[in-house]
């Protein structure tokens, strides 16, 4: 396994955002993590990233357990990420949000450079290089995200809702992009709310609800799931009942 | 860089700017402008560069300044032989004071180093081996050319020039390098740098102590060419305030923007001074203050951000 | 005998320290920016009470509540024309805005009033009372009693009133609040005009007893800051704590160390606090 983590449980004072949730990643996989807003998806990501420390469980990473290592030995060993709300460095061109990713594995900023250029055009971004961050969108800043991600040459890589907010258009790119990491020999996690990205991504899915994983398996199955329906109706009744806020 | 050929001229000038005039006040301008960037240059590696907002600086500048002068009332150093002594100090003052205080994000970083200078400046002014309120003074006359005891500024300007290039020469280096980059993701955001394997504490440890080093290096000139220090001179709020002011009128977290900020300040400081007498110095920090307001309020990229938006819309406009 | 009388001494002052800290409190826990200028606040607010006496002949009466209202529109002044702008840019504007503020109040003060101190005649308020042997001068008991009363009125007001929730509620989530009708920007400019205020309130009382000086701002500035730091960034009552315990250590330090070590004493604390709890020592997030 490339990643095991068991009985992972993230408490925020008497309330457990994660509680007890295991995920086991074999390499070359694309997992599809779904759940209702506020499962405690992004909290179990900080904790499988290094980002939050888990309240009890344990997280293997490529053999090594990383449930104290923090977010920089997490990137070292190999493991990336993507925040749902995109944090880019505003005040760096694309390029150089870029470069700093590849810094962790070139000292030098040729090779650094290098990494950078192969990345964006990998991610389509070439054209954008020497655009300041802060001028991108949201779906720039996202697709920004992974190749910063991408330039720490992972084998493992996280993605929080990097389909969020974008429209089909992009999100058909997107998913072509995501097809391409994988192909890369990228293993890769992703929480997504579209059911039809995970149906057409993902190859397991594994859904969460108030921080629990309540079903895993093959998607078409797990979204068939009479708990999962549950979980997700009783979710989106709530939803209607509030006027759609939330 | 295009700019090369217009840098190139700028220090031409201000290498000369001592041999166009024979007026001791001009003269002695461009020593305290030159001073005056080292400082503001050495703040901007940790200030700019990496965003941590020290307003406490003086505790290094302090550890420069004092550093020469206990060595020559003590020892009988000339100040200039302190000043490795007092960057070494400084640099141990950063490793202690900063470590734990880096933890600290934003504002709270800000509050910190000012408690810690104002801190050091206490128990400085009731140090007797410091000349407590009184302060130290230095060679009343030269004992010899090693004292850099010079009537002239001019000497002064060349030594300050010197150290201020090969500071902005390191500097540039550290921008194009793994660390430039570093620290501008650190700025960013420790949180996104840190998932990209941004070892976020130590690169900013790193630059805390290239800049404190440089500081006291800064606080040790001082003294070589004043003579004279006391807690509110060498350690005083003001001290921090005008190294943060210089850098962020020119534009924190660029090269020049230190140097280009001494040259529209000090000249400003010392005319205010030079006009208002004895209340100048009230005056001067009125001025300051409102500048910061200013910067803060509508530009707070300071002058070379103002100069690059410019350059980019006449760009534009010739295209 | 005379360590309680140094306790009771640093309880009043300390009860002046809670006030304008809770007014900055206010602030802090509401748009998360301090107010460098906080302390300066309280030294205009000095003069003010010191001006109104010399020049007006306004006793406390008037100069106490006239403090109070120059200081909140300075206050919704300085949040609508900076904090409003500085508030979402770059940290460094966030920091420097309210520092370059500090600086123009302090020298414009040095500037027009000299550096020399000035204070209100001692018998402003008459005399000293002689409690079961503890010496109290009136000034002090009168200004530590009414900023105790005015920080726990500005704690009701908080958490039992419609104004106040809304507040809180700003405070608690912007975009929530927004849904529910509030407007944030009013609600912030409220809580600067109320956080100058306190610092308007405090100033008038602290003059009726301590020199008045153009930079007794700073060390204002930086003992508000430790006591929100101690009592929970955005809570009153942590600031009533906090301040009141900060009155005593100083007090007590000062007689037992010594006078000029008293500052020493309560910013090795503050450094002491923030390095070991960041979050404060009595909060919570
Ligand atoms: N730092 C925190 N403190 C307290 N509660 C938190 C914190 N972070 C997240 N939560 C709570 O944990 C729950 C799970 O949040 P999150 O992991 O963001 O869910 P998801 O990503 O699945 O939408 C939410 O109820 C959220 O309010
Ligand atoms: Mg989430």
């Amino acid at each position: 396994m490339l990643l095991e983590a068991r009985g992972i449980i993230m408490a925020f004072g008497a309330f457990r955002a994660v509680d007890g949730a295991d995920l086991d990643v074999a390499e070359g996989e694309i997992i599809g993590l779904i759940g209702p807003n506020g499962a405690g998806k992004s909290t179990f990501f900080n904790c499988l990233a290094g980002d939050a420390q888990p309240t009890a469980g344990t997280i293997r990473f490529r053999g090594q357990d990383v449930t104290r290592a923090t977010p920089e030995a997490h990137a070292r060993l190999g493991m990336a990420r993507s925040f749902q709300v995109p944090v880019t460095f505003e005040d760096m061109t694309v390029a150089q949000n870029v470069m700093v990713g590849a810094f962790l594995r070139h000292g030098h900023r040729a090779a650094a450079r290098r990494v950078a250029d192969e990345v964006l055009a990998f991610t389509g971004l070439d054209q954008l290089a020497d655009t300041p961050a802060r001028s991108l969108g949201t779906p720039g800043r996202k697709r920004l995200e992974i190749a910063r991600a991408l330039a720490t040459e992972p084998q493992l890589l996280l993605l929080d809702e990097a389909l969020a907010g974008l429209t089909p258009a992009e999100v058909r790119l997107a998913i072509a992009l995501v097809r391409r990491i994988k192909a890369r020999g990228i293993t890769i996690v992703i929480v997504e709310h579209i059911m039809e990205v995970i149906l057409s991504l993902a190859e397991r899915a594994v859904v969460f609800h108030q921080g629990k994983v309540i079903a895993a398996g093959a998607p078409r199955a797990v979204v068939d799931d009479p708990a999962v329906v549950t979980a997700y109706l009783g979710h989106h009744m709530k939803r209607v009942r509030r006027g759609g806020v939330g | 860089m295009k700019q090369w050929p217009l840098v190139l001229l700028g220090f031409v000038a201000i290498a000369a700017w001592p041999l166009l005039t024979d007026d001791v006040f001009l003269q002695r301008l461009g020593a305290l402008v030159l001073l005056a960037a080292i400082s503001a240059s050495a703040w901007n590696l940790i200030g700019g560069y990496a965003g941590q907002v020290s307003i406490g600086h003086s505790v290094y500048f302090g550890a420069g300044a004092y550093a020469s002068l206990v060595l020559y009332t003590q020892l009988g150093w000339p100040p200039i032989a302190g000043a490795p002594v007092g960057m070494l100090v400084a640099m141990a003052l950063a490793a202690v004071v900063g470590t734990p205080t880096f933890r600290l994000r934003g504002h709270y970083f800000s509050m910190a180093t000012i408690a810690a200078a104002e801190l050091a400046r206490i128990l400085v002014a009731n140090w007797k081996l410091l000349g407590a309120a009184v302060g130290l003074m230095g060679p009343p006359v030269p004992r010899s050319v090693v004292d850099l005891s010079f009537i002239s500024p001019v000497p002064y300007h060349y030594l300050f020039l010197a150290v201020l290039v090969v500071l902005l020469g390191l500097t540039w280096q550290m921008q194009r390098s793994r660390m430039g980059y570093y620290l501008a993701a650190i700025r960013g955001g420790d949180r996104a740098a840190r998932s990209l394997g941004v070892p976020v504490l130590r690169y900013k440890l790193y630059a805390l102590l290239l800049s404190a080093a440089f500081t006291s290096l800064a606080g040790s000139l001082y003294v070589v060419m004043v003579g004279f220090i006391d807690p509110d001179s060498a350690l005083g709020i003001l001290i921090s305030v005008k190294m943060v002011i210089v850098a962020a009128l020119g534009g924190s977290g660029t090269l020049f923007g230190p140097l280009i900020g001494a040259i529209i300040l000090v000249p400003l400081e010392e005319t205010t001074n030079a006009v208002f007498g004895g209340s100048g110095t009230g005056v001067t920090y009125i001025v300051y203050g409102a500048i910061i307001v200013l910067i803060a309020r509508f530009r707070p990229g300071g002058v070379a951000d103002l100069w690059r938006s410019i350059t980019v819309r006449m760009a534009r406009r010739a295209a | 005998m005379i360590l309680l009388q140094v306790v009771v001494s640093g309880l009043l002052m300390g009860a002046v320290y809670a006030l304008f800290s809770s007014g900055l409190t206010l602030i802090w826990g509401m748009m998360n920016v301090v107010n460098f200028a906080h302390g300066d606040f309280v030294m205009l607010a000095m003069y003010a009470a010191f001006f109104a006496f010399t020049l007006l002949h306004l006793g406390p009466a008037f100069f106490i509540p006239g403090a109070a209202a120059v200081l909140f529109v300075l206050g919704v002044v300085v949040y609508l024309g900076l904090v409003r702008h500085v508030a979402r840019g770059p940290m460094l504007a966030q920091i420097l805005g309210t520092f370059g503020l500090a600086l123009v109040l302090r020298y414009a003060a040095f500037w027009a009033f000299t550096a020399n101190f000035v204070s209100l005649p001692d018998n402003l308020v008459g005399g000293t009372f002689d409690i079961g042997g503890l010496r109290i001068e009136a000034s002090r008991l009168l200004g530590g009693v009414l900023a105790l009363a005015i920080t726990l009125g500005m704690h009701l007001v908080l958490t039992r009133t419609m104004l106040g929730s809304r507040i809180l509620a700003v405070a608690e989530d912007r975009n929530a609040a927004m849904l529910m009708g509030i407007r944030p920007d009013r609600m912030q400019a409220l809580a600067w005009g109320v956080g100058a205020a306190s610092t308007g309130v405090a100033g008038a009382l602290i003059a009726m007893f301590f020199y008045i000086s153009p930079t007794v701002g700073e060390s204002l500035s930086l003992i508000a800051f430790v006591v929100v730091c101690l009592g929970g960034f955005g809570s009153v009552p942590g600031a009533l704590v906090a301040g009141l315990g900060i009155g005593v250590i100083e007090a007590l330090s000062a007689y037992l160390i010594g006078a000029v070590y008293q500052d020493v004493v309560v910013y090795a604390l503050f450094l002491l606090v923030l390095w070991v709890r960041p979050q404060g020592l009595m909060g919570t997030a």
